[in-house]
């Protein structure tokens, strides 16, 4: 809180001292240093003197009364208040009346004690003189004893009661802003303070009785800096004495200070300890947005503090009045994948099923196929395209003796460029491998050849009915995993879009109620992609069975595992009791030989989404887990407490997995590299946080075991999601060429999550140099033809950050995605070097394009420019700082990266949405003037 | 380089990362099979010199808070800072608890001595083969063709830079890593000088601007994010000799506590052609690395008079050294909290563009002192001096000559000087009097002001 008074404190010190010096060394006396004061100073110092001299009265001469006394101190208070010297130095009548301090003080004391007897006159004096020495006292007084406050309120008092008689004083008014803006900051820091003190001393804080007399003061000083430009400190000062709420009250908030006021309440709100204190600033600035009318922005902070149920979305449509804000809603609501259906009766003459289908993401292939289109890049890629092996020859003379020899297995060379080409051209609905024949299908088999057919599903992703067309013949193959691969498909094709028939779920359930194990663990990852986050029922109700079914075989952990953790995705962050019931259940009936099964992780993970960012909501069941008798128990505890708190920043969170990390374990330290990876996902979407801990993994590189090291990588990766920050880039590209194998592969699958969807040309050609490195180790060159698939995910028009909308909206769905690459990972060799490669397409979970279109209001596409910059955090800034910086200017469609920001280039448009991203309405702007000459 | 974590400090030990512990002891097969591992993406070595320095050594850097602005959010942003910097601490202490690692560092250390040798030579590396060759050229003539050893930190070697070469194999053992020139390093004012405001008499409004324009700006930069502007870059002091520009210098260095480099503009002025910017630009480099800093340009007229066509090689370069200092006051690099100061006596010299606003954006006049400001310094200079009971210094204020607050020292010194010829334990007014005479004889120099009575 305004600590400007210690500055001041500060300065008067420091003159005090220096004057002091000057005393000691040159035996200075006071007339001495009266001789090198100028003549207006002399002037002004004679004159204050006279002033304090009439007020104190010290003779008690009857002719001064009590108006010459009041005329005196008037005089102290203009000089207090006209004097303006530099910020360098006090002010002169301030130096001047500083010996005259304590005197006034006491003079206060004695006319303190006559009560409120007296007459008028000596009321409104002994008022004036509480406000001088309030101002006094500011840089006088001692800082603790908050004597500046005191006075203050003894004033306030003394004018109440001369109110009271009827004799208002002109001053009452205005009695705090004219003292000038260093004395109202400083005042509200000892508010703060006081407050505190009264707290301690047992005041209830919940009572306006105790605190009456201050926040009353409040009440003044708040309006008066939102007026002035100082919001933050407005809403600093409520923070203090916990009456934020007040500012629903305030009227001084209008159209041009809201968003300054609402940003530093979020801004602030990440920052708080108390997940009470984080609601309550979120819910105030909720109230604000409604009470402004700008319910788009209102529904960004619903979201952020995960309410995503159906009454609080559907009271907010129906509050807005405006149809185009409307639809920009439900395009949000697409884009953060809630599945909330709009009613016809909710919304008074409004097409629902038009926002239904902007919810349901129907129309996204079609836009991302337009984009395609206008960037120009539907030309289908091979896989070759994007390994550009003829420019790998150009290595040193040693490497090229080897190159020759070279001879990893062919399956396993298919199937990287299976899963490379099914990333390259994700949602294209065309490739040059899959879809011109079946010729590719059958050079893979078994479970290369399910994911062959699973591909087809990302490539048509989104694009529900020509997909379902071409997936169909599929469905009948006579082999089994040809059929498996195609009901994957399904559910990748429909991951988050929303549609009529249904067809996931249709086609699916038979697979998941059939005994073909195989199809089985296909039809469960695909409904748990298909409907990440939709939290539906029905597909719970068919999944739960196979969570509880038993059977020592390896294959019915499998299924377990894999049902789980598509429960959890479907479920993700909604802390259901009955899918956690079912999974925990699981998890301690379980023998040890299942949770020992390398998959047994994926249920945890399950369980673990469910509370994802739900902070405390998860203590009750890591209790409930930290009682298995088994070692992946505190793995699981680890897992369920890292997802609870993703994003929250918590650094209590942090220390605990730092501790985690300071045992020296090279064998079963599993939840040390949770614990590891919980470091990035609790830091992630913060920046002071997710910039701290780089340099926390510079250590853990340095001083712990390999585990660790191994997951330090993922870790990384998790806090650059799509986002290839230089420095980052480097340490992975350092890390790539560890001795160790693991390290070296996550570094490798790390370096293709950062740079994911970028096409990033410094990553490509890292990763083009690692794949000649590692041309003779099988393991690390899949890895290396993963990442690639992955740099150019897309053709780089996609990103798979889950932050959304000005980085403050994370999605569920698209994280939970990231989490099971990242945690198969953990255990390369044994999931995605193995038979679950099929698992990669949980990222299409992830998958968004990173477009800017701006479109009217009917959709349809409305080129404008718009300037496109590195972003610039603007928060607790005065006036209208510019947003970004280094900026082009293009017309939309522009893709946008992970640290850029967008803002309109023309007057003539108005943008519906506070954040230009994804899809965006624009409207007429009425002000608009065309310049003249054009 | 100070901000690097232990370990990564010197150039031999940068590899922290690489290197799993308790693996050293495996002898010689492992090292061959470590150089296996050793050649590192060409990219990240081709990177610019500036580049480099704020690339992964960025990774060590503590963020930048916004706002600047006081306020709860920059409160708890600082907080998090400090939690996080405990956390760290306390990560460290447990570990060192653990695994003590300075017996191992400490054998590691001397292994590493031994494979470099001893005496090393210096050289500098002029050009990278590939990641383990480079041509060095040392001191002595001839260039050649070496390995550098893998215990060096690559990202450090840049062509130019100084290397260790191993007495005989000459191959690179070693990285100077702290390139700053000597002179540099000079510059900087490691004890504070003696001199504070209050040995000022008067100059207020000149202490007032100078506190505002250099040391507010880096003490409380928020205050000029409020009202929205830039603060002031730097500022020229100019005047009549002795008015107290170097000593208001003095005053700021002993008053702040940010880095304090002092240059004479006379220094700057090399022997070798190119040897003057370059100081330049290391003085520039440095200042930034220390920020915040104040540079303080003494006798600024040296390198920065008005630019006129010239055929002498050595005003050339003395202009040539001024364009520099235009480019690193205001060129195309953004320079931090680094404030400058200039001091000269001869303004209407100086060339324009290097007082232009926004390099130069205060001018601190320095005018000779006033009456009341003549009190001042002579008391400031008598005070500790023992005065016989006739001395009446207010004859010598109110005169009419022109006095300088130098002038005044002078007067008082000589005036003591007087007394000790005499044997006098008091200086009595005589001794002004004749002082003043002399003090301003010897100001008027060799004008043979008799000529015109």
């Amino acid at each position: 809180m305004a600590p400007k008074d210690k500055q001041e404190v500060e300065v008067t010190a420091g003159a005090d001292k220096k004057k002091d010096d000057a005393k000691n060394k040159k035996k200075k006396t006071e007339e001495e240093l009266a001789d090198t004061m100028s003549d207006e100073d002399k002037e002004l110092k004679e004159r204050l003197d006279t002033c304090v001299n009439t007020v104190m009265n010290k003779d008690n001469e009857d002719k001064v009364t009590a108006q010459i006394r009041l005329n005196a101190l008037d005089v102290i208070v203009t000089e207090l208040r006209t004097a303006t010297a530099s910020m360098t130095s006090v002010p002169k009548p301030l130096k001047f009346l500083r010996p005259h301090f304590a005197s006034l003080t006491e003079l206060y004391t004695v006319v303190e004690k006559d009560g409120d007897g007296i007459d008028v006159k000596m009321l409104e004096l002994r008022a004036r003189l509480a406000d001088v020495l309030a101002v006094l006292a500011m840089t006088m007084g001692k800082p603790e004893e908050r004597e500046s406050l005191k006075f203050k309120l003894k004033g306030k008092k003394d004018y109440d009661s001369l109110e009271s008689k009827g004799a208002q004083s002109k001053f009452a008014e205005d009695n705090l802003g004219s003292w000038g803006h260093e004395f109202v900051r400083s005042l509200a820091g000892e508010i703060g303070q006081e407050y505190n003190q009264r707290v301690i001393d047992g005041a209830d804080p919940d009572q306006d009785e105790p605190f009456k007399d201050i926040l009353q003061m409040v009440d003044v000083i708040v309006p008066f800096h939102v007026t002035h430009n100082a919001e933050a400190e407005a809403v600093d000062l409520l923070i203090e004495v916990q009456r934020l709420k007040n500012l629903l009250r305030l009227e001084s908030i209008d159209e041009n200070n809201f968003q300054r006021i609402c940003l530093y309440l979020i801004k602030t709100a990440d920052f708080m300890s108390d997940p009470d204190d984080l609601t309550e600033m979120l819910e105030t600035a909720y109230e604000i947005f409604r009470k402004q009318g700008q319910q788009f922005d209102a529904l960004r902070v619903a979201l952020r503090m995960n309410r995503t149920d159906k009454e609080t979305i559907t009271e907010l449509l129906a509050e807005c009045k405006d149809p185009l804000m409307r639809k920009q809603m439900a395009i949000l609501l697409g884009r953060h994948r809630v599945n909330h259906e709009v009613e016809d009766d909710d919304i008074e003459g409004e097409d629902a099923e038009l926002l239904n289908e902007l919810i349901g993401n129907e129309k996204l292939s079609e836009q991302f196929l337009k984009l395609a289109q206008d960037l120009d890049v539907m030309d289908p890629k091979t896989p070759e395209d994007i390994y550009k092996s003829h420019l790998a020859e150009t290595g040193g003379f040693s490497r090229r003796r080897d190159t020759g020899s070279a001879n990893i297995d062919s399956a396993r060379a298919n199937l990287a460029s299976t899963f490379v080409n099914a990333l390259v051209n994700t949602g294209f609905g065309q490739d040059k491998l899959m879809t011109p024949d079946n010729e590719w299908l059958y050079k893979n088999k078994d479970h290369g050849m399910m994911s062959a057919a699973a591909s087809l599903g990302s490539i048509l992703l989104w694009n529900v009915e020509e997909g379902l067309t071409q997936i169909d013949k599929f469905l009948y193959s006579t082999e089994d995993y040809v059929k498996a691969g195609a009901a994957l498909a399904v559910g990748i094709l429909s991951s988050g879009i929303r549609n009529d028939a249904d067809p996931a779920f249709a086609l699916l359930s038979e697979h998941v109620e059939g005994d073909v194990h195989i199809m089985k663990c296909a039809a469960c990852t695909g409904l748990g992609i298909a409907y990440a986050g939709t939290a539906r029922e029905d597909v719970m109700e068919m999944l739960v069975p196979i969570v509880e079914q038993s059977g020592s075989s390896p294959t019915t952990m499998l299924e377990v595992s894999l049902a789980g953790l598509a429960l959890g995705m479907i479920f993700v962050g909604k802390c259901d009791d009955s899918v956690g019931g079912t999974i925990v259940q699981r998890l301690m009936e379980a023998s040890d030989e299942e949770l020992d099964h390398s998959h047994a992780r994926y249920l945890c993970l399950g369980l673990a989404l469910l509370f994802l960012g739900q902070m405390e909501k998860a203590e009750a069941m890591i209790e409930a887990i930290r009682t298995i008798e088994h070692k992946i128990s505190k793995y699981a505890a680890l897992l369920l407490e890292t997802c609870a708190y993703t994003g929250s920043g918590n650094v209590l969170k942090v220390q605990e997995m730092m501790h985690q990390c300071t045992e020296h374990l090279t064998e079963d330290a599993e939840h040390q590299m949770a614990a590891v990876i919980g470091i990035g996902l609790i830091t992630m979407g913060e920046d002071v946080g997710s910039e701290m801990v780089l340099r926390t993994f510079d250590h853990l590189l340095h001083y712990c075991e390999l585990p660790i090291k191994r997951a330090v990588p993922l870790s990384l990766a998790v806090l650059n999601i799509s986002n290839p920050d230089f420095a980052v880039i480097d340490q992975l590209s350092r890390l790539s060429h560890d001795p160790d194998a693991e390290i070296s592969q996550n570094a490798i699958m790390a370096l293709g999550i950062v740079s994911a969807g970028t096409n990033n040309s410094r990553v490509a050609g890292l990763l083009r140099q690692l794949s000649e490195f590692y041309s003779k180790e099988a393991g690390h060159v899949f890895c290396v033809r993963i990442a690639q698939g992955l740099l150019h995910m897309g053709k780089g028009l996609l990103t798979i950050n889950p932050f959304h909308s000005d980085k403050m909206l994370l999605n569920g769905p698209a994280l939970g995605g990231m989490l099971v690459l990242i945690n198969s990972c953990l255990d390369l060799k044994n999931t995605l070097l193995d038979k679950s490669h099929y698992l990669l397409f949980y990222l299409t979970c992830a998958m968004n394009p990173r477009m800017l279109i701006t479109v009217d209001e009917d959709i349809n596409w409305r080129p404008v420019t718009v300037r496109v910059g590195q972003a610039v955090e603007t928060v607790g800034q005065a006036g209208k700082p510019k947003r970004i910086t280094g900026f082009q200017t293009h017309t939309t469609p522009v893709l946008i990266q992970a640290a850029e920001r967008a803002e309109l280039g023309t007057e003539e448009v108005l943008s519906i949405s506070s954040t230009l991203e994804g899809i965006v309405i624009i409207k007429d702007n009425p002000d608009y003037e065309q310049e003249e000459g054009k | 380089m100070g901000n690097m974590p232990p370990g990564m400090g010197e150039g031999g030990s940068g590899e922290g990362g690489q290197n799993p512990p308790g693996k050293d002891g495996e002898g010689g097969e492992k090292k061959k099979k470590k150089k296996r591992f050793e050649p590192r993406p060409a990219s990240s070595n081709r990177q610019g010199r500036r580049r480099r320095r704020k690339g992964p050594s960025g990774l060590n850097k503590i963020p930048t808070v916004v706002p600047n602005s006081k306020c709860k959010l920059r409160l708890l942003k600082l907080d998090r800072v400090k939690d996080f910097l405990l956390l760290e601490a306390e990560f460290i202490r447990n570990h060192e608890v653990f695994k003590p690692h300075e017996e191992r560092d400490q054998e590691e250390r001397e292994k590493l001595e031994e494979l470099r040798g001893s005496p090393l030579a210096v050289g500098s590396l002029e050009e990278l083969i590939d990641d383990n060759h480079a041509i060095v050229s040392s001191s002595m003539g001839p260039e050649y063709y070496v390995n550098i050893l893998s215990s060096v930190n690559q990202d450090l070697l840049d062509p130019g830079s100084s290397v260790l070469l191993h007495n005989k194999t000459m191959s690179v053992v070693g990285i100077l890593t702290d390139d700053t020139d000597p002179m540099v390093s000079v510059m900087k004012v490691e004890k504070a000088p003696l001199e504070t405001y209050a040995d000022i008499g008067g100059l207020e409004d000149q202490i007032q601007e100078i506190k505002e324009a250099v040391e507010l700006p880096l003490a409380h930069p928020e205050l000029y994010e409020d009202i929205g502007i830039k603060p002031p870059k730097g500022v020229i002091l100019y005047g009549e000799p002795g008015t107290g520009k170097t000593l208001l210098a003095k005053a700021v260095a002993n008053q702040t506590s940010a880095t304090f480099l002092r240059v004479v503009g006379s220094e700057l002025i090399q022997k070798y052609l190119g040897d003057g910017p370059k100081l330049v630009r290391e003085l520039f480099r440095v200042a930034d690395d220390l920020s915040p800093t104040i540079v303080f340009i003494d006798e600024i007229d040296a390198v920065g008079s008005k630019r006129y066509e010239s055929s002498s090689g050595g005003t050339r370069e003395i202009q040539r050294t001024m364009l520099e200092l235009l480019n690193q006051l205001d060129g195309f690099d953004e320079r931090g909290d680094v404030k400058v100061i200039m001091a000269t006596n001869r303004i209407e010299s100086l060339d324009p563009a290097l007082i232009r606003p926004g390099r130069i954006d205060r001018k601190i006049e320095f005018p000779l002192p006033d009456t009341k400001t003549k009190r001042h310094i002579f008391n400031i200079h008598t005070n500790r001096m023992t005065l016989a009971d006739d001395v009446d210094l207010e004859k010598f204020v109110m005169a009419k000559d022109e006095l300088s607050g130098a002038d005044i020292k002078a007067v008082c010194t000589e005036a003591g000087m007087l007394a000790l010829r005499e044997r006098r334990m008091k200086v009595c007014q005589e001794d002004f009097v004749k002082a003043k005479e002399k003090a301003l004889y010897r100001k008027k120099g060799n004008i043979p002001e008799g000529l015109y009575l």
